[in-house]
Parts: structure tokens; sequence; C-alpha cells
């Protein structure tokens, strides 16, 4: 094997498994300082968040793009995990079918730039959706959380109810809070969609839809290096194209258009003459064919997409309770509901990241422009006070990094107490869980009828989702969180020293 | 009893009598009967650390030996709720855990399991409540305690409220539960100590809170009973509980009470708390269905400074 593809392929590997410990970190392991330096490297993400706030993630993307003007898009056969995702795909494909040959595809070149700027245009005017459907690293992040991690999970448990025959509580059971019938569907969807068509066309989704892709192609254009074919060296024997993911060599005009090219390096591999030159390009004039195709494509993810919001509504686990609230719970970090839309491309990385799983998918309900956004999820859990993971691996600055003190004061939402629903009230007795798990004592108890009752301070309410989740009152919470579409500040608790009673110098009071 | 709580409840009463037959737990029955012989009632403790104040109680109590016998399974249930730091008083005190574990292994038994049903995020609450690194290294094991799967359908035949719950399985496998909670303000049940503490050893605790929290308390203490309740009563939270919002909430009592009668032990407590055992309802529900004794003027109770 040639050793550039020998590079590439471990490069691949090991990019590959560091993005998978990232989404399949269901042992909460990984930290977040590590996640967010390492999801840097993605160069899409990586570039939503550079223009929020100038950060390590900053460095991370300088360090891809002057790769790709270095080397070409050599990014999309290592650091992708989309990428290297497709060539599992593409790789099965030839072992299944030998004889199975790529062949060159005039470069799609317009329509991928258009559709690129139609992305960017529309992400620069407050909808990420395309970013959502096409970011390469979102797309595998998705499927690696919400399938992969799924599984992981299972295995786990499957192990943990073993051992646990044998008194070994080490690997213990973890709940699947997090997981969404439709988040999962629609994962499940595109890896089978992405599969396909790597395993059918190679990486045509890396030169027709992908803006990563788009983005890194036109840099690759100035790039230092770049592949040609020595016309000299060249038998016009086919090998080479026939081995090109990206269908990129055209073996009649003995040319390779390097725009396409997503630096695999089979060529090299397969050329049985040497004929494939890595060469300095700066100083020599350019043999790059910058054919762009007209022909068309149409893009009908949509359709399936609104099919499976019915599939995955009736699959969808019934909460016991609902609430009807008018805006979803934004989690901490995401300043405001819209802001959070805006930025967001739904990765669910912080969902993964989430150690208490109240952070899940929803399907529309930021609406069909922010379909798969993370959002609180009360039902399943509550935001635990002293945690800011979140905000601290978000890839592409949805969520801006909190830290504990900020967290504290963070008011997502508040909590609305429906006093005739209260069981205090509609069964005359002491009950109280809702101001038991509240951390601020925002929810507190006062004196009713020989009982208490909760009130709510609603300055000092965070709207972490501790009384929503706690309250046993169904098919109605007495107490849930309205969210805040602006997120607040909330108050400080307030602190007075209590009066001391007893004091090991006195006696026992008994 | 309509039909479908009848099934259920001959269910649970099969399971109860199936896992007690196979796994031999109503050993942890006898195991309180042997409290008459005990030299004292209540053994009180003040003035020292966690650790030495328990090493006192015990000796007084006739040692450890007297609950724990060699190659015995023994399972500790402190309150580790909340993800807070030992010194906020919303967690048991770790120091005293891992005395406990530490004298029960030293007594030979087999294993020491800690574990709790907690509040807060469970891996968050062992860890920054200092528990698990204290009972690690005290030798013993913290069991999860997260999912319903780590428990089992009980029945209680004598309980008003809560007939059926499902109960952690390391309690119904165990040879001695010590129960070792926290003395501290609750807003809603104004007080928790022993028998609350108890909470954390079933799966729906929303069964309890919707269904007279009291009366559900006291149904619970009468069915399972501790071979040992401790009370740590060294940083105790007087308001703002059962989480507390700071240190702020918390004063320094350092005292500790250890008792066989879960009754006696909470209105002990309660006194010391500052306030009045006969307002809080389920130690009065507890002491009518004769669980245990709240009259602790009459009882033998040995008072000790460290």
């Amino acid at each position: 094997m040639h050793w550039l593809k020998r590079v590439r392929i471990l490069a691949s590997l090991i990019f590959f498994l560091l993005t998978c410990s990232l989404f399949l970190d269901i042992w909460y392991v990984v930290p977040s300082a590590w996640s967010m330096g390492f999801t840097g490297i993605q160069v899409l993400p990586a570039l939503l968040r550079t223009l929020k706030i100038f950060s390590v993630v900053s460095v991370g993307f300088i360090f891809s793009v002057a790769l790709t003007l270095l080397f070409g898009r050599v990014y999309c056969s290592t650091i992708c995990p989309l990428g290297t995702f497709q060539d599992f795909f593409i790789h099965l494909s030839r072992k299944i079918d030998r004889r199975k040959k790529s062949k060159y595809r005039k470069p799609l070149t317009l329509i991928h730039y258009s559709f690129f700027a139609v992305t960017f245009i529309l992400f620069v005017a407050g909808s990420p959706l395309l970013l959502n459907l096409f970011e390469p690293f979102t797309n595998f992040g998705r499927v690696a959380s919400n399938v992969f991690g799924f599984i992981a999970i299972a295995l786990n448990n499957g192990v943990s109810v073993l051992l646990e025959q044998f008194g070994i509580f080490s690997v213990y059971h973890i709940p699947m809070l997090r997981f969404m019938a439709g988040s999962m569907l629609f994962a499940l969807a595109f890896a089978a969609f992405i599969g396909y068509l790597s395993y059918t066309q190679g990486r045509l989704f890396c030169n027709l839809l992908c803006p990563a892709g788009a983005l890194l192609s036109f840099l690759s254009r100035y790039s230092a290096f770049k592949i040609r074919i020595d016309e000299h060296a060249c038998k016009s024997c086919r090998m080479c194209e026939n081995k090109c993911k990206a269908s990129c060599i055209e073996t009649e005009t003995k040319t390779l258009d390097f725009s396409s090219c997503v630096g695999c390096f089979n060529c090299f591999d397969a050329c049985p003459t040497s004929g494939m030159k890595y060469e300095f390009s700066w100083r020599f004039k350019k043999n790059v064919s910058v054919d762009a195709s007209r022909r068309k494509f149409f893009v009908t993810l949509f359709v399936p997409a609104v099919g499976m919001k019915m599939i995955a509504e009736s699959l969808e686990k019934k909460n016991d309770y609902q609430i009807n609230r008018s805006h979803p719970i934004s989690p901490p970090g995401s300043v405001s509901v819209q802001r959070f839309s805006d930025l967001c491309t739904a990765c669910h990385l912080c969902v993964t990241a989430c150690p208490t799983q109240v952070l899940a998918p929803s399907f529309f309900d930021y609406g069909m422009a922010g379909m798969l956004q993370p959002k609180m999820n009360y039902n399943a859990s509550y935001c635990n006070y002293d945690c800011i993971e979140c905000s601290h691996v978000c890839p592409t600055g949805a969520l801006l990094p909190l830290d504990i003190a900020e967290k504290k004061v963070t008011q997502l939402g508040r909590a609305s107490f429906i006093k005739s629903d209260c069981i205090v009230v509609t069964k005359k007795a002491d009950c109280g869980a809702c101001s038991e798990h509240c951390p601020t004592k925002a929810v507190h108890m006062i004196p009713y009828e020989g009982l208490f009752l909760p009130e709510v301070n609603d300055d000092m309410c965070i709207g972490c989702g501790a009384c929503e989740h706690a309250c046993p009152v169904r098919p109605n919470k007495a107490i849930y969180v309205v969210a805040n579409p602006v997120h607040l500040k909330a108050k400080k608790p307030q602190e007075q020293k209590p009066q001391k009673v007893f004091d090991s110098n006195q006696d026992f009071p008994f | 009893m309509n039909r479908r709580e009848f099934m259920k409840w001959s269910v649970g009463a099969g399971v109860v009598a199936g896992t007690s037959m196979v796994t031999g737990y109503e050993k942890l029955f006898s195991s309180t009967s042997k409290a008459a012989s005990l030299p004292y009632h209540l053994v009180a403790v003040k003035g020292g650390e966690p650790d030495v104040m328990f090493q006192k109680g015990i000796e007084a109590l006739g040692g450890i030996r007297a609950f724990v016998k060699k190659g015995q399974k023994v399972v500790i249930k402190p309150n580790i709720g909340w993800d807070v730091t030992p010194e906020r008083g919303g967690n048991t005190n770790p120091i005293l855990v891992a005395e406990i574990v530490k004298q029960c292994l030293h007594a030979g038994a087999k294993e020491v399991y800690v574990f709790d049903h907690t509040c807060d995020n469970w891996q968050q609450c062992y860890k920054h409540s200092g528990m698990e690194a204290a009972v690690k290294n005290a030798g013993g094991k913290m069991a999860p305690a997260h999912t319903e799967n780590y428990y089992h359908d009980i029945a209680l035949p004598n309980a008003k409220n809560l007939k059926t719950t499902k109960e952690h399985e390391l309690l119904l496998e165990s040879d001695v539960f010590i129960n070792v909670p926290i003395l501290k303000n609750h807003e809603s049940t104004r007080i928790t100590i022993s028998m609350k503490n108890m909470m954390g050893c079933v799966w729906d605790r929303r069964f309890w809170h919707g269904n007279d929290v009291h009366q559900c308390i006291a149904d619970f203490a009468g069915y399972r009973k501790p071979a040992l309740n401790v009370v740590d009563a060294y940083y105790v939270m007087k308001q703002n509980g059962p989480r507390g919002v700071s240190t702020n909430d918390v004063v320094l009592m350092k005292s500790q009470l250890l008792s066989t009668d879960i009754v006696a032990i909470d209105t002990a407590a309660t006194k010391l708390f500052g306030e009045n055992p006969a307002d809080v309802r389920h130690i009065h529900i507890a002491a009518e269905n004769k669980v245990g004794r709240m009259d602790i003027e009459n009882l033998n109770i040995k008072r000790i400074s460290v």
C-alpha cells in the first residue's frame, strides 16, 4: 500500500475513534475541555463559534483551513467523521463486489457552491436548517449520539445485569432518558441515506451537498500541494479512475479535478506506473479543470422529514403529563430561545454530555427551521444546580460557556404554581416534593390549614425544573416551568444564619 | 379491593414470600429482637468527631459485633440525596459512614454495601458528598440505586396507604441493615431523620408524596426495621431543608445518636433539633402503630460526652 494512503487510513481511524469517544461517552469520563479542543478542528462548527467568540476552537478552525490551503481536502478523508463513515460503506461495497469501479463524474461545482451559498445566506438570515440537515459533523454526531449511543448503553446495561448477579455494581445501569423516537428515526434515516449514497456513488455527498466540502473545495483550488497526473507516465489504464472515491479523475484527458478530490490517495496506490504526482503547485501553472456542471438535482429530504414527524409522534413515549409551553426551554448558556435556535445545528453533543439527561432532542418544538435542537425535558430529569457541562462542549457557540456562579443565577424560565391542582389542597395532606428539590428555595413552604403549601418566589427561580420533575400530581402538574424567551438573571438566594439551639457544651434536651 | 388490586397484592406478596425463602432475609427481623438484650435503649454522644463519637457510642451498645456477625452481608443506607459537600449538612457525614464500614468489616462482614436513591443526579451526589471516596477507602462498596431495575416488588400487609412498593434489592438480600440518616430541617415534613431517610430505599417516592407522605413514612417504618439506626447530628441544617442553599443554613452540633428503636431515636433527635416530636406526624403515627416508643423519658438512655 502506498504510504500516503496508509497515513490517511491511520489518521482517519484515529480521528473517527476520537469523535466517537465524545458522542459515546456514556460513563461521562471525557472532560469538556478535551471535547471542546477536539471539536475545534471541525471546520464549520468552529467557524460558527469563531464568529461568536474567539477561543481555543478558533485555533482548530485556523488549523483546518491552513491544512487545506497546504494539502487540499485531506480534511475530508481524515478529520471529517462523516467522511470516514462513508469510507466504511465504500470499502464494504468493494469487498462485496470486487469488480465495482468508479467512473468519472463531471464536477457538480456550480450546484454545490450555489447550495453552499444558500445554506450560508439562510444561516446569516437566522436559520441553521440547511447546516442542521447537511453539516457533516452534526449529522455524524446525531447518528453517533442517537444510534450508536443507544446501542452502547444497551450493551452496558446487558453487562450490568449479568455482573449484578455476582454482586458487582461497578458497571451500573444507565437510564435511557435522553432518547427520543423522532430524533433516533431521523438519525437512522440519515445513516441509511448516507450509507446508500456512498455505497453506490462514493463521495457524491461531499461534492454535492456538504457545506464543509464546498468551503474546503473552494480553498483547495489555492492549495500549495496538489495532485496531478504525469501525462508521460500515464498509460491510460483507468486504474486510478476506477478507485477514485470522489469520481474526480478523467482518464481521457488525463486530468484530476483537485477541487473535488477528497485526498484519499487511493489513486497513488492504484497507479502501476507511479503516474500520480503530489506536487508543490504555487509556482506551476494551474492544470485543474474547473468545468462546472449544469446538471440539475432535486433535494427532496423535506418530504420524508415531514412524514417522519408523524411517525415520530406516534412512536414517542407518551409522557404521563402534558404541558403546552409557548416556547421550549432552551439550555443554560443559550441566552435566548431565538438566539439558540438561530445558531444550533443540533449535533447533540450537549445532549450526550448532560449527566442528568435532562437535555433531549426536540423535534419541531423550535419550529421547522430548528428541528432536532435540544431542549430541557423535565419529564425525564432536571438541571443539576452545580453543573455547567453543556455550555462547555457546544462546538458552534449556540451555548456560550457559563461559570458556576453565572449558571446559578441564569433563569431559563419561572416556576408556575397551580394551587388548585396541588396535593396539599386536593388531598389535604403534606407533600412538599417541589420545595424539597428546589436548589434556591425559590419554591418554599408556607403554613396552610395546619399543613404546608408551596409558594414561588419568581425572582429567585432559575427554571431548573426540579419542582416540576418532582411534582407527583397527574395528569396536570401542580407546578411547572414556563420558559423565558430571553433568559434573565435571577436574584441570589437570601441568606440568614439560623439560631443555634443546641451545642455540645449543653446537656442533651432529653 | 377490586380484582386488579388483588392480583397486584398477591403478586407482591408472592414475591416477598419467594424472596424471603430464597434469601432468608427474615434474619433482618431477628436482629431487631436482640434489642431487648442490649444494655441501653438509646445512646447519645456529643462533643467529638463523627468517627470518634461512633466508636464511643457503639462501644456502649456492646460493640459492632452485637449487630454484625462473621460472614454476613451488610447494607448501610446513609442520606446521600443531594449534590452538596459535607459541610452543607445535606448528606450524612462520610467520615461517620466510613467508620461504620470499617467496623463492620473488622467484625468479619463478608461485604458492606452503601447506597441511596438520590434526588439529585446520583453520580454527582456520590462524588461531591465525599461518600464514594470515603466508603471505597474504608473497604466498602458503593452500589447504584438510580434505575428501577435495582428495585423489586414488596407488599406491606400492615400498611395503611403504602400497600405495595418496590424496594432496593440490597435490602432484600442483606443480613444486616444499618440506617444512617442525617438530622436536618425539612420544609414539608418539618424534619428528616431515621424514618424519613428510608424513603431512599424505594423506587417510587412520588407515590408517597401523592398519598399522605407522613402516613407512607410510618407505613414503611412498620415494615422495614433497621438492625441499628445512627443519627448524624454533626453538621445540622436548621433551615431551607432538605437540600439547603448554603452553609449559612447549617449549625455545628457535634452530636450523634444510636438506637435500634427508630421511633425513640427520631423522638430524641427532634428534641435535639429544638422541635416538639408531637408535631411531627410520622413519628406520632409510627408510635401509635407500636413501631417504637415515643416515651423516651421512660427509656434507658446512655449519655456520653467525648
